[in-house]
């Protein structure tokens, strides 16, 4: 309890900072506005050219298009620390300062940064959302919105547990690998369009190592009535959790990982 | 003209010791470029076009492999007009601009060839339907080989309009982010322009964006026939011509009102 209401408090803390140069602030947050809305227009012309995806309408793939850039894009926003701030932390010797404190360090490095620029691609994604549940006609009832909370929430947690990856790399390299991005940045270009339309080594690779699949397709498509493998319906809250697990495993790889730290400093 | 290309030859030099970094982005790059064609492979598979995917597969994986000639940026000069180190720059008995110009070339060319040349190899032997296809002719290669060039002086040009509108604001990141949002669009990064709704590619084929690989991949892919080449090629040096009077009147001008940061 203590650990979230610091974890708060640094947040209002960060967001005041961020916001102490308005006029700059600002341009940014329209510049990720500006940059998520090109990524959805590209969506737009896809579907404009094409009009469907396999049994995917368009308005389908606006929908998973809208979960995968809230899932992601929160995860960017809250958890800063971990997806951009750590790779330099360790090479400019910061986190020794972290290791001292009587406090976890992934709680600390999670406190250290957020990114409230991001809710100009946070926009995007709602606007998504809203427009690709409109043209599918979800009747929304409370089990679908749970499932939606669900999938967003637990895919937060394999984002970030994706970007440990990184993390523990970087503590044993010391230079951030850009292979990595592979899975992440990848993960989410990649997992925009429901993995299904894949072949298998995409699809066995978005289901068992990143499983985006199972973390947002799964109950997404259960949400559009049209469940992927036909799984049936309880699968669209089970298999969500792989996201927890993921992070679970990446965070205990980091425990050891630092375990073997070596500060960069003299 | 001298001091030129030595300023050139001199950051080729420099871009060829990362050739360890270049590895991870190349693999990086390979990935994206498989992802997307599975994408389109995909789309095609429910709805086929007039467009054949050929075609598209192939402008996928040269725009891929040459990704480092649209998105990279002299972060040496960034940094110089922060820091205020421009001045030294300022004491060399050469055009600011030209210096600069040919940086900017040099360090486009080693960046996307140190990144093209290994991924076009694998692009090449991958299975039928998902590698890069051959060229239709020899002579839509050489025309091919024309545009790139063009299209690296075009957007070295563009790049240096660029850095002249941000040396006037010291935080440049909004107006990046747009300028970048327009480079990855209309130059067929995001989504290949031939993908595009149809009345869109009348105007946007006539942009300078899509002077940079668009117009050399539609030669090698045969989407524009050789009889096209000269017009082509003459509306990218166009361009390229407009741009670097366009960037060379905005240096002179920044650099009569110059203050340089920093004590």
């Amino acid at each position: 309890m203590r650990t979230l209401k610091l974890y708060l408090h640094s947040m209002g803390m960060l967001l005041r900072a961020h916001t102490q140069y308005r006029a700059s602030f600002a341009l940014q947050t329209l510049a990720q506005l500006v940059m998520e809305g090109g990524e959805m227009m590209a969506v737009l012309l896809v579907v404009n050219r094409f009009e469907r995806l396999g049994h995917w309408s368009g308005g389908n793939l606006l929908f998973f298009f809208g979960v995968m850039s809230l899932t992601f894009y929160l995860t960017e926003f809250l958890g800063r620390g971990v997806t951009g701030a750590f790779p330099s932390m360790v090479r400019s010797g910061q986190l020794d300062t972290l290791l001292v404190r009587p406090r976890g360090l992934m709680t600390q490095v999670l406190c250290a940064e957020i990114d409230p620029r991001r809710i100009g691609c946070l926009a995007v994604g709602l606007t998504a959302l809203i427009l690709g549940s409109r043209a599918s006609g979800i009747r929304w009832t409370l089990p679908k919105a749970l499932a939606l909370l669900e999938a967003v929430g637990l895919g937060t947690l394999l984002t970030l547990g994706l970007f440990l990856i990184e993390c523990v790399l970087c503590v044993y390299t010391v230079r951030s690998i850009e292979m990595v991005n592979a899975l992440t940045y990848g993960g989410r270009s990649a997992c925009q369009y429901p993995v299904d339309i894949y072949p298998r080594p995409l699809r066995i690779l978005f289901t068992a190592v990143a499983p985006y699949a199972l973390v947002l397709h799964v109950p997404a498509a259960w949400i559009l009535d049209k469940p992927l493998w036909n799984w049936p319906a309880w699968t669209a809250f089970v298999t969500p959790l792989a996201g927890p697990l993921v992070f679970l495993v990446m965070r205990g790889a980091f425990g050891v990982a630092m375990r073997h730290y070596r500060s960069t400093g003299s | 003209m001298r001091a030129y290309a030595a300023a050139f030859s001199m950051r080729l030099k420099m871009e060829l010791q990362y050739r360890a970094a270049a590895l991870g982005g190349i693999l990086c790059q390979i990935f994206f470029g498989l992802v997307l064609i599975a994408l389109y492979r995909a789309l095609y598979a429910s709805r086929p076009q007039t467009l054949p995917i050929g075609s598209v597969v192939t402008y996928v994986w040269i725009n891929q492999a040459f990704f480092r000639m649209l998105l990279s940026w002299d972060t040496d000069l960034l940094d110089k007009l922060r820091t205020g180190a421009i001045a030294y720059d300022l004491c060399r008995p050469v055009s600011l601009y030209g210096y600069y110009y040919a940086r900017i070339a040099a360090m486009k060319l080693v960046g996307s060839l140190l990144r093209a040349v290994p991924m076009l190899l694998f692009a090449i032997l991958l299975p039928e339907g998902w590698r890069v296809g051959p060229p239709v002719s020899a002579g839509a290669l050489a025309a091919a080989f024309a545009g790139l060039g063009l299209g690296l002086a075009c957007v070295t040009a563009m790049e240096c309009v660029t850095m002249g509108i941000t040396m006037r604001t010291i935080d440049h990141r909004g107006v990046m982010a747009l300028l970048n949002l327009l480079m990855v669009t209309f130059s067929g990064n995001l989504l290949p322009l031939t993908l595009f709704p149809d009345s869109w590619q009348r105007v946007i084929t006539l942009l300078p964006y899509a002077q940079l690989l668009d117009a050399p991949i539609r030669l090698y892919t045969g989407e524009r026939p050789l009889s096209a080449a000269p017009g082509i090629l003459g509306l990218q040096a166009l361009w390229t011509l407009a741009l670097a009077a366009l960037g060379l009147w905005i240096w002179r001008h920044n650099l009569r009102r110059i203050t340089i940061q920093g004590g």
